[in-house]
C-alpha cells in the first residue's frame, strides 16, 4: 500500500516556490484552457510543447525526476500501446510487416503518424495536469472549486474523503500487514476472505467514525452548513499580469494547434 | 496447429504486457488524459452531468434531515477509495502482477445508485489529479463507465438478487461482479465508439477492447471482487447488522437472509 502515500504526499505543493505561489484560480484557469488546446491541437508540436514546458516547469521547482516519471509512467505506457495500436489497425499504406511464428505484424505509416498525435496528446494533457497536482494543495484546490461556484456538496464531499483516505490507508496497511504475516493470504480462498474481513472491518470504523466527526462538528457549531472556511485573496497586480499573460498567449496557441503541420 | 500458434503468440504478448507494465496495465479502467476527441469530451460530460445533478440534491436532501449524512458519505466514501486501491494479484500470473477492485458496486449498495455516482466522480477526480489515473477531460466518460454504469448495474443486480431471496453473500457477489463487469463494458463502449468516423466496426472495437479487458486479468478481477463484496456483506451483518439497516440495504427481515 506504500505506492499511495509516495504519490499522494502533499510535500510538493506545500513546498514555496514560484509555481506554489500563484493563485490557484489562475492556475485552474490555465490548465483547463490549455487542456482543451491540447485536445483541439491538430499537430504533435502543441501537445509536445506542453509536455516539455511542464517538465521544465517541475524540474525548475526542484520535482524529483523520479516523483515525476512515477506520474507520468502509465500514461507513457498508455502512448505506447495507442502508437503500436494505431500503427497495426489503421492506414493503408504499409511500411513493413513481419510473420512471427505465423502471425502477420503489418505497420501502417498513417496509424503510426495517428497514434503518434494521439500520444503525444496524452503526454502533453497529463503534463499539464501533474503540473497543476505538483503546485496545488487539496485545501487550495477545494478553495478554487467554491470560488468558481461547484456546489458545495461536491467541493465538502472532496474535502472530507480526501482528509479520510489517508487515515484509512494507514489501518488498512496495518491490518494487512498483520493478515499476511498470520498467513492470511497463504491461499486465494484465505485471501479472498482476509479482504472481504478487512474491507468490512473498514466499512465499520467508517460509520463508527462518521459519528464522532459529526458530534466533534456539532459541538463546534456545525448544522448541516458548509464547512469550508478558506478564502481566497483578491487578486493583485502579479495575478492581473499572469491572466493578460493567458489572454495573449491563448490566441497564439490555438493558431499554433489549428496548423496541420504533421 | 496454425490457430495454436496464433493463441501462444496472443497470450505471450499479453504475458509481456502484464509483465513489462506490472500493475499499471490494468488501471485501464479509466481513460487517460487526451484520448478522447472534443466532441466526444462534450457528449459524455453531458450525459454524467445530470446523474451528478441528482447525486447533489440526494445528499442535499437528505443533509436537511439527517445533519450527519455528510461526514457519513464522505467516510464510506474514502473507504470505498481505500479499498479500491487494495492490490489483488493476477491469479494467471500467478501472482506476479497486481490489478485493484472498482468499489462502485459496493458504494451502490452502501449509499445508493446516484449517491455512489458522485462519490464515484470524486474518486476519479482525486485520482485524476494526484495519481495521474484518468484525466480531467476524460472525467465526464470516466463518470459515465464507472459511475454511472458500474454504481446503477451494481445496485439493480444486489435488489434484484434479493428480491430471488439469494443469500446476502449472493447479493453482495452479484453486484461486485456485474458492477465490474459494466465498468469496463462502459469503458469498452466509449473506446469502440472513436472508431466510428474513421470507418471502422463499432461492435467489433468494442468487443475487442471488452475481450483484451476480460483476458488481461480483469474477468478473474470481476469475480474476486464480487467474492469480496459478499464476504464484506456477509461481515458487516454478522458484526454490525445495524448499520445495513441504517443504511437501508436489508430490511429487518431475517428470514429473508441467508448468509
Amino acid at each position: 500500500m506504500d505506492f499511495l502515500h509516495h504519490t499522494f504526499s502533499d510535500v510538493y505543493a506545500r513546498q514555496n516556490n514560484w509555481l506554489t505561489r500563484i493563485d490557484v484560480r489562475l492556475k485552474m484557469l490555465y490548465v483547463i484552457s490549455l487542456l482543451f488546446i491540447n485536445l483541439w491541437a491538430k499537430n504533435v508540436f502543441v501537445p509536445l510543447f506542453f509536455f516539455s514546458v511542464s517538465f521544465i516547469f517541475l524540474v525548475t521547482i526542484k520535482i524529483p525526476f523520479m516523483a515525476i516519471l512515477r506520474s507520468m509512467f502509465l500514461p507513457l505506457v498508455f502512448a505506447i500501446l495507442i502508437l503500436l495500436m494505431k500503427s497495426m489497425h489503421e492506414g493503408e499504406r504499409v511500411w513493413f510487416s513481419a510473420s512471427i511464428l505465423g502471425y502477420k505484424f503489418v505497420f501502417r505509416e498513417e496509424g503510426f503518424f495517428g497514434g503518434l498525435h494521439t500520444g503525444s496528446k496524452v503526454l502533453g494533457g497529463i503534463s499539464l495536469v501533474i503540473t497543476f497536482s505538483f503546485t496545488t494543495t487539496i485545501s487550495r484546490l477545494c478553495a478554487g472549486l467554491t470560488w468558481f461556484r461547484v456546489p458545495d456538496t461536491i467541493v465538502e464531499l472532496m474535502a472530507f474523503m480526501y482528509r479520510y483516505i489517508f487515515l484509512f490507508v494507514d489501518e488498512v496497511a496495518t491490518m494487512w500487514i498483520a493478515q499476511k504475516s498470520r498467513l492470511g493470504h497463504i491461499s486465494w480462498r484465505k485471501m479472498t476472505t482476509s479482504l472481504g474481513t478487512l474491507c468490512g472491518v473498514l466499512i465499520i470504523r467508517a460509520f463508527d467514525r462518521a459519528e464522532r466527526t459529526y458530534e466533534a462538528m456539532y459541538v463546534r457549531g456545525y448544522e448541516g452548513g458548509s464547512i469550508l472556511t478558506v478564502a481566497l485573496s483578491p487578486w493583485r497586480r502579479k495575478e492581473y499580469i499572469f491572466f493578460l499573460g493567458m489572454v495573449l498567449v491563448t490566441p497564439i496557441l490555438i493558431y499554433a494547434g489549428g496548423l496541420g503541420l504533421w | 496447429m496454425r490457430y495454436l500458434r496464433r493463441v501462444i503468440i496472443l497470450f505471450s504478448i499479453v504475458f509481456l504486457l502484464l509483465f513489462f507494465a506490472s500493475e499499471n496495465v490494468v488501471y485501464a479502467m479509466h481513460i487517460t488524459e487526451g484520448i478522447l476527441p472534443l466532441k466526444w469530451v462534450a457528449v459524455w460530460f453531458a450525459v454524467s452531468a445530470p446523474f451528478v445533478g441528482i447525486g447533489i440534491y440526494h445528499i442535499k436532501r437528505k443533509k436537511r434531515a439527517v445533519p450527519s449524512y455528510l461526514p457519513l458519505v464522505g467516510m464510506l466514501g474514502a473507504a470505498v477509495f481505500v479499498f479500491s486501491c487494495f492490490p489483488i494479484p493476477v491469479i494467471a500470473l500467478n501472482g506476479m502482477a497486481t490489478s485493484h477492485p472498482c468499489g462502485t458496486g459496493m458504494s451502490a449498495v452502501l449509499l445508493g445508485p446516484f449517491v455512489s455516482v458522485l462519490v464515484a466522480g470524486i474518486a476519479l477526480l482525486i485520482q485524476a489529479l494526484f495519481l495521474a489515473h484518468g484525466g480531467l477531460t476524460t472525467l465526464g466518460g470516466n463518470i459515465f463507465s464507472m459511475g454511472i454504469l458500474g454504481s446503477f448495474s451494481g445496485y439493480f443486480a444486489f435488489k434484484i438478487a434479493q428480491r430471488c431471496k439469494l443469500p446476502l453473500f449472493w447479493c453482495g457477489f452479484l453486484a461486485g461482479t456485474i458492477s465490474d463487469l459494466f465498468t469496463y463494458l462502459g469503458t469498452s463502449i466509449e473506446l469502440g465508439l472513436l472508431v466510428i468516423n474513421k470507418g471502422g466496426s463499432f461492435l467489433q472495437a468494442t468487443a475487442e477492447i471488452f475481450g483484451v479487458f476480460m483476458m488481461t486479468s480483469q474477468g478473474v478481477l470481476c469475480i474476486v471482487e464480487g467474492a469480496v463484496v459478499g464476504f464484506v456483506m456477509v461481515f458487516i451483518y454478522k458484526r454490525r447488522p445495524g448499520i445495513l439497516f441504517n443504511l437501508g440495504v436489508i430490511r429487518d427481515d431475517t428470514k429473508s437472509i441467508g448468509t
